[in-house]
């Protein structure tokens, strides 16, 4: 029963992870790809990291040079933000998709891993919290995941393209993730315990990492325009949003299902 | 109603309880591993995925 539980869970993921794709490939990747150009022409996630371009090398070296006083001015100066050195600094060491995908394919494949890894989640907070998520109520469930991952994160961190200027990314990553665990327990407190003070932790849990602020680039120029800025946040919230709408009716109906089967 | 239909799909509270943090512990580590491992690999291969999400990313 319990890996029923799962496997349900893991077909409504990879269902909204499909679904993702194409809504992705149709709203979000142009601008990826637009910005991209910007980023210092090196289009980088569809060529191995053996055909860097030379000025992409020159930009890793002095971003390297970072921790120095002088390599701190250095990159503090140059035009390439701290987000593309970075960047190119992952990618030296052995970047370029895994077996070998396209990039549609990579994208596709981490769509899928990452809807199913939503979906399990999705589940497995309704089991613990004793919820469970139905055709009726699927929607009201996808939409507070969407807020809880997608919308009070983007508050601190609105979704960046690539090219964007963004803080130390360890920071950002443990601000983001705590954020989303913060912000899941307070909208739970908020909207499923009738307790007027659970109500109001609630939204301290909500408001609290927001009033201590998400990590903040030091430099924020790009060369990035930013209104491919404003476009790529509202094409990415409006499509997870749609994937989270999709996850939790795909989910809520294969559970009815799985109800109704017994 | 929570009741009702965790006994229809013939779980019990302590099944519950142990299906849902094994979801929660396979789903953090899918979402971890796609959208916030610090591997050039993985970070390549999910590059568009990451950016569309709005995690964290380079």
């Amino acid at each position: 029963m319990i890996v029923k539980t799962l496997l349900a869970a893991i077909v409504a993921g990879l269902i909204a992870g499909v679904f993702m794709t194409a809504a992705q490939e149709m709203r979000v990747v142009p601008l990826i790809l637009h910005a991209e150009e910007y980023e210092g022409e090196a289009p980088m996630a569809d060529q191995p990291a053996t055909q860097e371009p030379a000025a992409a090398d020159h930009d890793q070296h002095s971003s390297l040079n970072g921790t120095s006083p002088l390599g701190a001015l250095v990159s503090a100066l140059s035009p390439v933000t701290p987000a593309y050195a970075h960047e190119h600094e992952g990618e030296h060491e052995e970047g370029g998709i895994m077996f070998g995908l396209s990039r549609f394919s990579g994208t596709l494949l981490a769509n899928l891993v990452t809807g199913a890894g939503f979906s399990l989640l999705l589940a497995g907070v309704s089991l613990v919290i004793g919820y469970p998520i139905t055709l009726a109520n699927g929607a009201l469930w996808g939409a507070f995941g969407w807020l809880a991952v997608h919308l009070l994160p983007a508050i601190g961190l609105p979704p960046e393209l690539p090219g964007f200027p963004a803080a130390e990314l360890g920071d950002r990553q443990v601000w983001w993730s705590a954020t989303v665990l913060l912000s899941a327990v307070g909208l739970y407190l908020l909207a499923l315990r009738p307790e007027l003070v659970a109500k109001i932790v609630g939204l301290a849990l909500i408001a609290a990492p927001q009033i201590y602020g998400a990590p903040q680039p030091l430099d924020i120029s790009s060369n990035v325009p930013a209104v491919l800025g404003a476009e790529f946040a509202v094409a990415a919230l409006a499509t997870t949003l749609a994937f989270w709408l999709v996850l939790g009716v795909v989910s809520g109906f294969i559970n009815d299902r799985f109800a109704k089967a017994r | 109603m929570a009741t009702s239909t965790a006994s229809s799909i013939s779980l019990s509270l302590n099944d519950r309880l142990v299906a849902g943090i094994f979801a929660l512990l396979i789903g953090a580590f899918l979402v971890f591993g796609a959208g916030l491992a610090n591997s050039a690999v993985l970070h390549d291969t999910a590059h568009d995925t990451r950016h569309s999400y709005g995690f964290p990313c380079h």
